[in-house]
């Protein structure tokens, strides 16, 4: 193959279009990141009360914001809406009652007067920039040094009645500090941004006492990003009413035939691979239990079936286990499915490729391990300062881990990239950079790019700088870099199986790019509404954003449907189709992707919706159905494609198989339907009527009818769990406990199908490949 | 009527109308999908004849029963002249195409959009009868009880539907490998 490179297998203008879209959609997303830190609301030096007396430093807020996220907080409550639901939103907690105290010093709710000095005294922006000094009136100096008494209370209650461990902070700077960090989001949420007449945070959170009502922006663009949908949908439909536009018409295959499982030779770093998955597995049930568990603190607080477990392990501890454990199972078996597609590709494997991938899955179980023993240390206060953040918790959500841990990590995927290069390496030389063995090693190594660039996010910076970079990850990963990894994947996994042809899946990938990027990079910003943002960003995000439900339901009703067909069992093989269930999640990867993050992902993504939605169970209802649902069942799927080959044919345990895709899938639907939806709809209500602060105030949360919505989910759970988790750890124990045998470094040329002639000579086995497939 | 009843009873039926669409829908994908294969090809039932893009007839040539599928194939001579038959197919005895009659996996992936369909009707049903045991004035328990009416002659529907659209996995599902590949060939 050396010397005479194959050229590309699509014409150029795919190329062409992926290049433009992504460079303007980087350089606007570059434009964003520089008014972020121009636009940013200021941490002022000082504040004072009228008589100059200092309330809090700047400082303080950045001590209180350390405070905040190396306890473990932002996986307990929220700021600006991000964060846990358990406990309150605090930007609008400080703000509700803050507003309140000023309100009654002015005499009382009644008084039209009073609501209007209060609105006066929260609204007016008394921040001085030359002197870096905020000012606050008399009544909110006063309101702040009684929420201080307030905060410290309720953060070194000495029992578990709120979720959080005993006697969570008492140090009494600390709690100064986070009274203030509190205090200061507040302030952000209601003082209007200098030549504007809208606060900081485009007036989130929603409070009346305070006039913070949806800005015109908000409306404006909510209409405007609906329309967006609309139109791109129109215009999708119209361009592709034909589909000879795509240049494919549909082609016949020739006759093929599946080869066995267990008659497939595997690599040495193949044969790793069904560790990863046994470990993906066991990573999973953890997650799925410790989930089970946070969930019960909601249902009945101050006691878990009878136990006090809140001591040892306190609602904030389960959830950013919870939280983490997801992205480390789906992390590990994307990561195994790489090793494992990557020498059928290559059809060869360098020495020293299996080693390299135990050393690769040690790795990542100390980087596991590590973060669930720092997240323990961080939430229990048993680390210092600097030692919390380095080896405890950082508690960004989502990017909890400790930084050590989050170092190591984005080296161990760049590892990853390069394991994977070792064993491309010459045929990636031989083929145009933008045919399938490139596309496959460039999204792989997109997603190392860009979990690093989480380490921008410093607990000590400022938060909407933080958040800025945060949702880099968390959204660049999961709606751009993580589809992209899938499509091209999957379009390999029928590309191998001769099903599918190169050219054809080349094209879906492109297209998928297109389809994604268009939408899914400026999107970043539909977490950014609240945060601290200009409206630019609120604007440019929700346009951007709404069009990526258009490839969404485009790619499962049309496209990702197109894929399955490779399935389909319409040429003569005579050998059963290996994959039913790898399938299977894969037709369910294409429903959640529709349902999950595009229906539940649209349903909040308006920032009129966002607005009074952000942080309640609407929000927890798209994150399951989408994290879960699409990426959930995809690693489960890929595992479930890997492990076929991994186990020999007569221990496959198709049962199993059958069970495990049922119950996660109908588990999953049930949490969605049965309580997470329902409430969130509630709280939506609620919030519009009545406030924001009450939609998030647990007596809410836990009165009559939404206890009973809460309770509806337990049928639910539990079939996830047992009918759903365990068989997949079961299956992944079949996959270590009888890896098949046959090694090889070489892989022939069709390594998962023969072609057949004549539809009745099938090729005979020969007798050592039956013998060795059998030695188990 | 308190606004439990009244939340119950509408989340129930928003459920089952939730259940109806995506029941459309699994036999929506279905139809659509099909066309990707047989894009560029148009179908004649008056004739049961397919003509491809250059306009060559292609006539219903093999039954196949065991995969239950509707082979029609061109002239292969035709085929073998054809200026576009690099893109069209590699076989030497003319384009073939198939109508499938109940394909897997679009066969198994529309029963999972059932059950998925039966599932929020169960929990429709479910919703309703919570609803029914926690409120029981005269007008609530008839509101409620024609809706659980509703949610049970859906529910048969949709259950009949499913049982009427197996998932036609081509069997044997259990492959045991080498030993039953050697038995069979
Ligand atoms: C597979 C794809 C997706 C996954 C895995 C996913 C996951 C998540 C998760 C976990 C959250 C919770 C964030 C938090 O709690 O702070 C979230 C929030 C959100 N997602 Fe998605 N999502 C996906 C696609 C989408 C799409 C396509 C849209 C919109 C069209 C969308 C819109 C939103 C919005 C508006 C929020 C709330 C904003 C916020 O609180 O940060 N998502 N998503
Ligand atoms: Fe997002």
């Amino acid at each position: 193959m050396a010397g005479e490179r194959r050229g590309l297998l699509v014409s150029k203008g795919w190329i062409q279009a992926v290049i433009l879209v992504v460079l303007i959609g980087f350089f606007v997303l570059g434009l964003l990141a520089y008014r972020t830190y121009q636009a940013k609301p200021p941490i002022p030096e000082r504040v004072v009360d009228p008589a100059g007396e200092l309330l809090y430093s700047g400082r303080d807020v950045e001590r209180g914001q350390e405070v905040f996220l190396n306890n473990g907080l932002m996986e307990y409550g929220s700021v600006f809406g991000h964060g846990a639901y358990l406990g309150p939103d605090y930007t609008a907690d400080y703000l509700r009652r803050s507003a309140n105290y000023v309100s009654r010093s002015y005499g009382g709710a009644r008084s039209d007067r009073a609501a209007q000095r209060t609105t006066e005294d929260f609204r007016t922006n008394r921040y001085a920039e030359r002197t870096g000094v905020l000012e606050l009136t008399a009544p909110q100096a006063e309101a702040h040094r009684r929420l201080v008494g307030h905060y410290s209370r309720f953060f070194s209650e000495p029992t578990t009645k709120n979720g959080l461990r005993p006697d969570a902070i008492t140090d009494r700077d600390d709690l100064r500090a986070l009274t203030a960090f509190f205090g200061w989001t507040a302030w952000a949420g209601a003082a209007e941004r200098p030549g504007h007449n809208y606060s900081y945070t485009n007036n989130w959170p929603p409070e009346p006492r305070v006039a913070n009502e949806p800005t015109a922006n908000v409306i404006v663009w909510s209409v405007l990003s609906l329309i967006a949908l609309l139109g791109g949908i129109g215009l999708l439909f119209a361009a592709f009413g034909r589909w000879n536009f795509l240049g494919w018409h549909g082609r016949e295959q020739a006759t093929l035939s599946f080869r066995t499982p267990g008659d497939v030779a595997l690599t040495p770093a193949q044969r790793a691979c069904a560790w990863f998955f046994f470990v993906m597995a066991a990573l999973f049930v953890v997650q799925v239990v410790v989930g089970a568990a946070s969930q019960h603190y909601r249902a009945e607080l101050s006691s878990f079936f009878g136990i006090n477990l809140a001591e040892l392990l306190p609602f904030n501890l389960m959830r950013t286990w919870h939280v983490q454990l997801a992205i480390f199972w789906v992390a590990t078996s994307f990561v195994a499915a790489g090793i494992f597609l990557a020498p059928m590709i290559a059809r060869r494997e360098p020495r020293g490729q299996g080693k390299l991938a135990f050393l690769l899955l040690g790795a990542l179980a100390v980087v596991v391990f590590g973060t669930l023993i720092g997240s323990f240390l961080g939430v229990h206060g048993l680390l210092g300062d600097a030692a919390s953040n380095w080896f405890g918790l950082q508690g960004f959500e989502y990017l909890d881990l400790a930084r050590i841990w989050q170092v190591l990590l984005s080296i161990g995927l760049f590892v990853w990239v390069f394991m994977l290069w070792r064993v491309l390496r010459t045929r990636l030389r031989g083929e145009h950079a933008a045919n399938m063995p490139w596309l496959f090693f460039l999204a792989a190594l997109a997603i190392p790019a860009f979990y690093a660039i989480g380490l921008i996010a410093q607990t000590g910076q400022h938060f909407t700088v933080n958040e800025f970079w945060r949702f880099w990850v968390v959204h660049l990963w999961v709606e751009d870099f993580l589809e992209l990894f899938t499509t091209v994947m999957v379009a390999y996994m029928f590309v191998l199986l001769g099903v599918v042809r190169e050219r054809v899946a080349l094209t879906v990938i492109f297209l998928d790019i297109i389809l994604y990027s268009l939408g899914g990079v400026i999107g970043t910003m539909h977490h950014l509404y609240f945060s601290g943002e200009p409206a630019e960003h609120m604007a440019l995000g929700a346009f951007f954003s709404a069009a990526e439900v258009i490839p969404l339901t485009f790619l499962t009703v049309e496209a990702w449907s197109f894929l399955q067909l490779g399935a389909a069992q319409e040429s003569k093989s005579r050998t059963p189709f290996p994959h039913r269930w790898a399938v299977l999640f894969l037709v369910a990867v294409g429903f959640w992707n529709f349902l999950g993050a595009g229906i539940f992902g649209f349903l909040i993504n308006l920032p009129v919706v966002s607005y009074y939605e952000i942080g309640t169970a609407l929000t927890a209802n798209h994150g399951h159905a989408a994290m879960m649902g699409v990426y959930g069942m995809l690693a489960i799927g890929l595992a479930m494609f890997c492990l076929r080959y991994l186990i020999p044919a007569e221990r496959w345990p198709e049962r199993w198989a059958r069970i495990s895709f049922w119950s996660t899938n109908l588990g999953l639907a049930w949490m969605c339907f049965a309580t997470l939806l329902p409430l969130g709809i509630a709280q939506l209500y609620k919030s519009v009527n009545d406030g924001y602060w009450e939609a998030r105030d647990l007596r809410f949360l836990t009165e009559d009818t939404n206890a009973l919505l809460e309770w509806l989910r337990l049928p639910g759970d539990i079939v996830f769990i047992v009918g759903g988790a365990l068989p997949v750890l079961y299956i992944g124990y079949l996959g270590i406990r009888h890896t098949v045998k046959r090694v090889t470094l070489e892989e022939p040329e069709d390594i998962l199908f023969t072609e057949v002639s004549e539809p009745a000579g099938l090729p005979k086995p020969d007798v050592e490949e039956a013998a060795a497939a059998r030695v188990t | 009527m308190t606004p439990e009843v009244m939340l119950a009873g509408g989340y129930a039926s928003a459920l089952m109308l939730g259940a109806l669409a995506l029941e459309w829908l699994s036999a929506h994908t279905h139809r659509r999908s099909i066309r990707y294969r047989t894009a560029g090809f148009a179908y004649h039932a008056d004739h049961d004849a397919w003509t491809c893009p250059e306009g060559e007839y292609l006539w219903p040539h093999e039954l196949d029963h065991e995969r239950r599928l509707m082979r029609y194939r061109a002239r292969a001579h035709v085929c073998n002249a054809c200026p576009v038959k690099e893109r069209c197919t590699d076989s030497d005895h003319g384009r073939e195409v198939v109508r499938l009659l109940d394909p897997w996996p679009h066969s198994e992936a529309g029963r999972f959009h059932r059950v998925i369909a039966v599932m929020l009707v169960a929990l429709a049903g479910l919703v309703l009868l919570v609803a029914i045991v926690r409120n029981h004035a005269p007008l609530e328990l008839a509101v409620l009880g024609t809706l659980l009416g509703v949610t049970t002659v859906v529910g048969r529907f949709l259950l009949r539907d499913l049982r009427n659209h197996p998932a036609g996995f081509p069997e044997p599902t259990r492959s045991r490998g080498s030993r039953s590949w050697s038995s069979r060939s």
